[in-house]
């Protein structure tokens, strides 16, 4: 027995220092000079092609640096790992960053990049526009990889077939509401005019926009509050409420199968409705996903209000951990501003928004229709307004509110009075 | 007296000796995340920033708040939404694996194939394809719907994203995927010494009896285990309802399960804390129903060491 | 009727409920194979079950990866972390069961009882202390977080498994093997492990699907694509800000599930003997 039991301990022992050693191992890989970049970001095939191509010329030219890209598939999971990371004490030193720039600013995660700007970064050639964007509370913080601009999406090839007019690019409300009821006299049965904007997770932002046309921004940070009235909220939830009602959008359990959180809850993809909502640098996903052409227009009543906003579609930013911050800002300042890394990268993060990088970016042929709409749109937009602290606590809650008074629990007053209370709870928490 | 006493105490040694891999990894890996979580449960984290004593506040704001902490209730919704699906998914999905896993505990010539053919649902797991997969099936215009039409004329719903179907969707999800549980069974009823049977269709038994005397007995204790298991699992259930409802646990939150929820809480909102509070709730409310289980289980369940 | 007309017929009416059952069962599957062989453009525009525009190229496409990464090399990877898991949760979950199912110990109840409540505490608000123990370990971007803690039989359901087949089997089995001169080891491999042969193929096969299936592990313990695996790479190639790979996402979908429908396929054997308890003595 006393031989079993040391058989036993033996094969616990053997194979745990096995593993242990091995451990060691992987804990001390450097030391050989060269310095480790690492670049967090998220997105697909493409794009982890290019990115690969412009850190293989980057360490080409710079053999004292090496840079790791960890890569996720979507923003979601990026931000779980990135957030893991950094609590741990291990975050990336590059980290790609969406619309919640301002959680993570707050939040006192980020490096503060003036400093750098005028020696690593070159930000003389980059738009105005791009760095009032990527800077909060005075202080630069993100360089915008590109820009992207919300708009309305029709499919075109279906209008074509069923011989109904193309849209105007810019409508007013009383003209695009006409035109929601030509289309629904006009589509098969089983084609509504248009997806319920509201009914999708991310509808801060069409939601966003009619605040905006309203003239007042969903956040005014300098007083720490939001412009936005109930009653205004109201107002918004009526007149969906009214395209609902005469069937301009789909009814509330169909538009809720539709989350369009990509081409396959997509409710123009699926040939459900003619009209939908995206930012333009999705356009090309979408497309990719279906037969039919697709086409832009703006948001109705930009032309009267500038209602419209040019957004940053995301920055490179850096962890304020981080060991390299000279050398990862200069790779930054390779990304965003160097000729030939333009050319490699396009306008996969959004259209350039570097003076040198478009000189030398040619567009796919694909692209050719944002470009064309981001032109046509521009005169129609105004600086954009700070987001509301904690985006995915606000998309999440009014997506809720949405639907409730969609599927008729709460009366459209009800819901404007929640969406002004959300608001102002998630400024005063912040 | 000396002699029995060295001998528990070897008895002891020996016992520990094969425990010591569980115990030390308890011990490094599992213990302290534990009680940090418990920590958390305390604190406001937003998680990247150090966590702030809070004391019993998201406990509060779980059980409806008070003058200074604000209710919460959409955590309330969650956690009746769980219970409805623990309640009618495990006992349903636990009789379809035992029925099936005794279909296929027969001895007919293809039974490898059939059996490895109806493991594919549990296979696909909680895949983007699942997704996919089922807004087809249970959408308006969906394949069930289309049958139900040619068959018998019914206009049904949209299944998935009406708030009064769409848990029920994740039900049958859940039964479909019944994989599991069912090779649990198998395994059981291959345990089961054939002469029991034999003897027992020796005096005459039918299968009806030879079910409730000898397969029921016989399987007790891994009835018992899948039960406990699957109430486990299906408490925490998670990747199905986050793929089919893009995260957000809609319509209406409908589908918004606890863990679910707790995720969306912990990592959406960033209120980490607050996550944990939810998580030793769920985890105080299942320790109580498996202890009311294995109190159960004592009459029902018959051990071959008689315990 | 005589006996032999009548297993015939009941054996027929049995493949014929399996097979009935089954064409509902497996109407999902077949749909995501036929994805797998349609344009990417046509997949959600007419998702009926026969492809209208078929193709081949979804799976060349899909293993190319990302790209910079092969799928071959998320294969690999995910093989790595899925057989080590396998092997250590064999070993070690079964030896942590006997102890609790036939051992007799000071504390055993409080012991299983705890090894119980780690089951039941969700793991999403446990992943930020993890992380801080793999990473002071240095196994951060290794497989060692997938492997070490398999090795101290963390993975309770394993352990709660086995502990419920082992006290099912009839205790004079180790009692006449004692009268043999076994030792308590000796019991272990000669009587439980072969006796529990059904459970321990059932924790191989769920060892490896449940580490092959976990994403959200792998996710926040892996930083190099190169180190990247199966359900990672299935990820990459969705992204709703750029262009999602839909037609390769299903191919490799279908040939993610290849590797643990033939683990299951061949591991079939194992559960068709029953156990004779007259055979095995001493």
């Amino acid at each position: 027995m006393k031989r079993s039991v040391l058989m036993a301990l033996a094969l616990v022992v053997g194979v745990g220092m096995a593993f242990a050693s091995g451990s060691q191992e992987a804990a001390d890989s450097q030391g050989d000079g060269t310095t480790t970049i690492r670049w967090a970001y998220w997105g697909s095939g493409t794009r982890v092609e290019i990115s690969q191509a412009a850190i293989d010329l980057y360490e080409e030219r710079n053999a004292d640096i090496q840079v790791n890209p960890e890569v996720s598939g979507g923003a979601g999971d990026h931000f779980i790992k990135v957030d893991t990371q950094i609590a741990g004490g291990a975050g990336p030193d590059i980290i790609q960053m969406g619309g919640n720039i301002n959680d993570y600013v707050s939040r006192g995660v980020l490096l503060p990049l003036d400093q750098f700007a005028g020696n690593e970064l070159n930000v003389d050639v980059i738009d105005d526009s791009a760095i009032q964007s990527g800077t909060i509370d005075g202080t630069l913080y993100g360089v915008s990889t590109g820009v992207t601009m919300p708009a309305l999406v029709y499919n075109k090839s279906l209008l074509e077939r069923e011989g109904i007019a193309l849209p105007e690019v810019s409508m007013t409300y009383a003209e695009f509401r006409d035109y929601l009821v030509m289309l629904r006299d006009n589509l098969p049965d089983d084609v509504y005019p248009m997806m319920d904007i509201g009914a999708m997770s991310s509808n801060s932002t069409p939601f966003g926009y009619w605040s905006r046309y309203n003239g007042t921004p969903l956040y005014d940070a300098e007083r720490n509050m939001t412009p936005v009235t109930a009653e205004a909220a109201t107002r918004y939830l009526e007149l969906f409420q009214d395209y609902r009602e005469n069937g301009l959008v789909p009814p509330a359990d169909i538009a809720a199968g539709y989350a369009e959180t990509n081409a396959d809850t997509s409710a123009i993809v699926a040939g459900r409705v003619a009209i939908g909502y995206l930012f333009t640098n999705q356009l090309s996903g979408y497309q990719a996903a279906m037969t039919d052409e697709l086409a832009l227009i703006e948001f109705p009543g930009a032309a009267e209000t500038n209602a419209l906003w040019v957004a940053p579609s995301q920055f490179y930013t850096v962890n304020l951990n981080s060991e390299h911050p000279e050398e990862t800002v200069k790779f930054i300042n390779f990304l965003v501003n160097d000729p030939d890394a333009a050319l490699i990268l396009g306008n996969n993060r959004g259209a350039s928004a570097s003076a040198t990088a478009r000189a030398a970016g040619a567009s796919s042929p694909a692209d050719q229709k944002v470009l064309d709409y981001l032109e046509a749109a521009a005169p129609h937009t105004s600086p954009d307004t700070p987001r509301v602290p904690n985006d995915t606590e606000l998309n999440s809650t009014l997506y809720l509110i949405y639907q409730q008074v969609a599927f008729g629990q709460l009366t459209p007053e009800e819901g404007g009075q929640e969406i002004y209370d959300l608001l102002t709870r998630l400024i005063e928490e912040s | 007296m000396r002699m029995q006493l060295s001998r528990s105490a070897r008895d002891n040694l020996t016992a520990y000796t094969f425990l010591a891999p569980w115990l030390l990894g308890f011990l490094v890996l599992t213990l302290y995340p534990m009680i940090y979580s418990l920590y958390l449960s305390f604190t406001e984290f937003n998680i990247l920033q150090p966590p702030q004593w809070i004391g019993a506040d998201n406990y509060i704001a779980m059980f409806g708040g008070n003058d200074e902490v604000r209710a919460d209730p959409r955590f309330m919704n969650s956690l009746w939404v769980t219970f409805r699906f623990v309640f009618i998914s495990v006992p349903v999905k636990l009789m379809f694996a035992l029925a099936v896993a005794m279909l296929m505990n027969q001895k007919l010539r293809l039974i490898p194939v059939y059996r490895t053919l109806y493991y594919i649902p549990t296979l696909l797991g909680g895949s983007v394809s699942i997704a996919v997969l089922w807004r087809r099936l249970f959408a308006g215009d969906g394949v069930i719907n289309q049958i139900l039409d040619l068959s018998f004329g019914i206009q049904g719903p949209a299944w998935i994203s009406n708030p009064k179907y769409a848990l029920s969707t994740l039900i049958i999800l859940a039964v479909w995927q019944f994989g599991s549980p069912m090779i649990i069974f198998l395994a059981g009823l291959k345990q089961i010494p054939d002469e029991y049977y034999e003897s027992a269709r020796v005096d005459g038994a039918g299968p009806v009896r030879q079910f409730l005397s000898i397969t029921l007995p016989g399987l007790s204790p891994i009835i018992f285990f899948n039960l406990v298991m699957q109430m486990i699992t299906a408490f925490q259930s998670f990747t199905q309802a986050y793929v089919i409802s893009g995260g957000q646990g809609g319509p209406l939150d409908s589908t918004m399960f606890y863990s679910l929820y707790l995720y969306l809480k912990g990592f959406g909102f960033a209120e980490m804390g607050y996550a944990s509070a939810m998580a030793w709730f769920l985890l105080i409310m299942i320790a109580v129903l498996t202890a009311i289980l294995f109190r159960f289980s004592g009459s029902l369940v018959t051990y071959g060491s008689g315990e | 009727m005589t006996r032999r007309t009548r297993t015939r017929l009941s054996r027929a009416i049995a493949n014929v409920i399996i097979i009935v059952l089954g064409i509902g069962m497996l109407y999902p599957v077949a749909w995501l194979v036929s994805a797998s062989f349609k344009e990417s453009n046509t997949i959600f525009t007419s998702p009926g079950l026969w492809p209208t525009a078929f193709t081949l190229d979804n799976y060349p496409e899909g293993w190319r990866g990302i790209g910079i990464v092969s799928f071959g090399t998320f294969f690999k990877n995910s093989f790595m972390i899925s057989g080590l898991s396998v092997l250590a949760n064999v070993i070690f979950c079964s030896l942590t069961a006997y102890a609790f199912a036939r051992l007799r110990f000071v504390g055993r109840r409080v012991w299983f009882t705890i090894m119980l409540l780690t089951l039941m505490l969700p793991n999403h608000v446990t992943t930020i202390p993890r992380y801080v123990i793999f990473r002071a370990f240095g196994w951060i971007d290794t497989i060692l977080p997938f492997v070490v803690p398999r090795i101290f039989a963390t993975d309770a359901f394993f352990v709660f498994l086995l502990v419920q087949f082992i006290r099912s089997l009839p205790t004079e089995l180790d009692e006449s093997a004692y009268i043999d001169g076994a030792g308590k080891f000796g019991i272990y491999t000669r009587i439980i492990l072969p006796l529990t042969v059904p459970a321990l193929v059932t924790t191989m096969l769920f060892s490896f699907l449940w580490t092959w299936d976990d994403f959200f592990n792998q996710l926040l313990f892996l930083n190099s694509p190169d180190k990247y695996t199966v359900p990672m790479g299935l990820r990459l190639f969705l992204d709703s800000s750029g262009i999602s790979s839909w037609g390769p996402m299903f191919a490799m979908s279908v040939l993610a599930i290849v590797p643990a429908f033939v683990l299951f396929f061949s591991l079939q054997k194992y559960f068709v003997q029953g156990i004779a308890t007259t055979g095995i003595k001493g």
